[in-house]
């Protein structure tokens, strides 16, 4: 798992809304928060 | 991802952005999304190559083959703040996380802006579908993730011979999906996602 004080990797994926959704277009205005997760249908 | 939506208010005076990140296509996602009573943050399709996000983060669990249930915190200047798993059968406690979030925007130096007050969608919007038509299904699908039905009216083509009358009067031909805003039909579903999405849901 990532550390804490790391430099945050760069990413940019589609979404379910049709956007690409990149860190650094959210980076200087928005903190992040990243929830990964196994596979759709499972819990929160 | 309910619980995440219900508290989106939380999140958002704290300056925070959620994303969701599987494996998942966005179909599956779109898909998930509304069958959880919609969805208005984005889940990411970390999808091709597989796991490449998650792998970067150190959530891709490389033996299993899955992503770990683990949630990162990023402050706007780029610096991880919050690491952290479950498991991948855990379930996380979205309060906690949404106080966590608070207690690092609080802590956190970098520039933020806040989340601005989305226009929403304009009076008297008018959405034509039809049947077994998969454009209009994407349009739907976007429709109950931006929890639209009701403010956007919805009209099928192929099920009321009136509806098809009024949209070939407003758009000149048949075809749908085509989205009225202001007297103005727009056609592609792509551009009509994207419309309902910078009105209710920008980034």
């Amino acid at each position: 798992m990532i550390a804490i004080e790391d430099k945050a990797p760069d990413f940019a994926l589609q979404d379910h809304l049709g956007r690409t959704v990149s860190l650094g277009q959210l980076l200087g205005r928005r903190n992040v928060m990243l929830l990964f997760y196994p596979l759709d249908w499972t819990p929160t | 991802m309910p619980a995440v939506e219900a508290q989106l208010a939380r999140f958002r005076a704290a300056h925070t952005q959620v994303l969701g990140v599987s494996v998942d296509s966005v179909h599956c996602h779109a898909n998930w999304a509304k069958d959880l009573g919609g969805i208005s943050f984005p889940l990411l399709a970390d999808f091709n190559p597989k796991g490449a996000v998650a792998r970067a983060y150190g959530a891709y669990l490389e033996q299993a083959g899955i992503t770990d249930r683990a949630t990162v915190i990023i402050d706007s200047g780029g610096v991880v703040r919050h690491a952290s798993s479950v498991t991948p059968a855990g379930q996380r406690d979205i309060s906690q996380l949404a106080a966590l979030c608070e207690e690092i925007d609080r802590a956190s130096a970098s520039p933020k802006e806040p989340f601005a007050e989305p226009p929403g969608v304009a009076d008297g919007a008018v959405l034509y579908v039809k049947s077994r038509c998969g454009f209009s299904r994407a349009t739907l699908l976007a429709m109950d993730n931006l929890h639209l039905a009701g403010r956007v009216q919805v009209t099928n083509i192929t099920e009321d011979a009136a509806a098809k009358e009024a949209l070939v009067r407003v758009a000149g031909k048949e075809t749908a999906p085509c989205l009225v805003l202001g007297g103005k039909p727009m056609h592609e579903s792509k551009d009509i996602i994207r419309t309902l999405v910078e009105a209710t849901s920008p980034l």
